[in-house]
């Protein structure tokens, strides 16, 4: 079982070590960001550390809302990031990752697969809320290029009679499908190429890997229903977007 | 359907603005017209004149800032846009098809038609009937835009707006498809209204020209007169940079 201290952490500082020499010999201009990183990582995630440790201990679990209210905020704000030219993009991600994340979430302390308690439910949400922002992030950004690239397609659907959801159904189908895609793959390759990272960090706390293999498939189809959930949200609250209220395609957005 | 009502289109100062940036441009510039039912109209006029601006606003893909178009009298806004588009088509200069083949395509805008009624509408539009099972994207710029005819008359629209149909095809290709318009209002009793930035096929296909410059209707009258002899200042300046071009 691998249980780490400073010196552990002080010694993997020899792994940095080697990746500054490796870019410094073919001058990869990363000088900052390699240095930096390390150190921000190590601010980040022992005060992450900290945090939870207090956020863990009893009683607290009336935090863990609040908490997640701010995850899920952050990562709206940044899965909305690359589209800020479209209006309302960061409601459409706020609210498709809120919901995508809560049903998943809701279902998995109704069943109940899970209990809610601070220990569980707020690493569990940090990977559901993660992938859904990446799901909402990769969906509206599929989606928005799709509408903007393909004008010709959608006005000839528009002008043979077809209303605003009939001639962007193919593209709300290609970007719910992008959405999801990473999920899917991590579904076929999973165990063959490489060990997940909850499985991992299971098996390296002393955990049988039996019941690791459980929690990791768990937490597979936790993933994908909030994945899918927040991908299609996302593309059903943009398509309208595109469309004047008499089925024109816009060309402002 | 309507009952057959003449005129078919009236345009009532339709204007159309478009800001670009901070800057407001007037495309179309309170235009008012009448189509008569059954007739080919042909508009003409300089680059960037607002002919096809014009055009889409007739079946409303863009909105006008004001004024009105009216269908058989019925201010199109009240009619829902499906069964507006229906009843006016609209045949883009390049043909978008969809995946699958051109039977496919007739069917995505009708999807009850029979095997026979395909056929039927190949021949209207003049696709040759071994292309009906052909994958569309294998198909030339000529037959994809005869494709798109057909798909369009599935519809069975009472006006057709072209919007340079012929622009991307060669001289041969463009009279055979000028003559299959021509068809179409002579024994279809369609209306057609085609943007065209040749004054030569306005001339061909006959019927009324209206001249578009600065996104007014400058000019309008049978082809020949407004063409060959214009009343206008801008008529004799379209004249002019023709002659240009043609020397």
């Amino acid at each position: 079982m691998l249980t780490p201290d400073y010196t552990h952490v002080l010694y993997s500082l020899v792994l940095v070590l080697v990746a500054i020499g490796v870019t410094v010999w073919w001058r990869i201009p990363v000088t900052k960001e390699i240095t930096l990183g390390p150190v921000r990582a190590f601010v980040q995630l022992v005060a992450v550390g900290y945090a939870l440790t207090f956020l863990f201990e009893p009683g607290r679990s009336w935090l863990i809302i609040p908490v997640l209210l701010v995850m899920t905020t952050v990562g709206a704000y940044a899965a909305a990031g690359r589209v800020r030219k479209l209006r309302g993009a960061y409601v459409v991600t706020l609210v498709s990752i809120m919901l995508g994340s809560a049903v998943t979430l809701g279902l998995m302390l109704a069943l109940p697969i899970i209990e809610f308690e601070a220990r569980v439910v707020i690493p569990l949400s940090g990977m559901i809320i993660s992938n859904a922002m990446n799901a909402s992030a990769i969906a509206i950004n599929r989606f928005a290029a799709d509408m903007r690239s393909h004008r010709l397609a959608i006005e000839t659907a528009l002008s043979l009679g077809k209303n605003w959801r009939e001639a962007s159904r193919p593209f709300q189908r290609e970007a719910v499908m992008a959405g999801m895609i990473s999920i899917l793959n991590f579904m076929k390759t999973v165990g063959i190429v490489a060990l997940p990272g909850a499985m991992t960090g299971m098996i390296l706390g002393g955990a049988e890997p039996l019941d690791a293999a459980l929690l990791q498939l768990i937490v597979a189809f936790m993933l994908l229903s909030a994945m899918s959930i927040t991908a299609a949200l996302t593309v059903e609250l943009t398509v309208r977007r595109f469309f004047t209220g008499y089925d024109q395609l816009r060309h402002d957005v | 359907m309507e009952a057959r009502c003449d005129p078919i289109l009236e345009l009532k100062d339709l204007t159309r603005t478009i800001t670009a940036g901070s800057e407001a441009k007037v495309v179309v510039d309170r235009v008012s017209f009448r189509f008569d039912r059954g007739r080919i109209y042909t508009i003409v006029g300089a680059s960037g004149a607002g002919k096809s601006s014009l055009l889409r606003l007739i079946n409303r893909l863009d909105e006008p800032s004001s004024g009105r178009v009216l269908l058989c009298g019925q201010p199109t806004e009240q009619i829902r846009p499906s069964e507006l588009r229906r009843r006016i088509g609209f045949l883009f200069q390049r043909p978008h098809l969809f995946e699958g083949t051109v039977a496919n395509n007739l069917r995505y805008a009708r999807p009850d038609l029979t095997e026979s009624a395909i056929r039927q509408l190949a021949e209207q539009a003049r696709v040759p009937q071994r292309l009906i099972q052909a994958d569309a994207a294998t198909l030339s710029v000529g037959e994809g835009q005869r494709v798109a005819l057909a798909r369009l008359l599935a519809l069975e629209p009472e006006v057709i707006l072209l919007d340079e149909p012929t622009s991307a095809l060669d001289p041969g290709l463009t009279e055979g498809i000028e003559a299959t318009f021509r068809d179409l209002v002579d024994s279809g009793g369609m209306t057609l209204i085609m943007v065209s930035h040749d004054p030569q096929q306005a001339l061909r296909m006959g019927g009324a020209v209206l001249l578009v410059s600065a996104g007014r209707v400058a000019e309008h009258g049978p082809a020949e007169q407004v063409l060959n002899d214009p009343r206008t200042e801008a008529g004799r300046q379209y004249q002019r940079r023709q002659h240009d071009v043609d020397s």
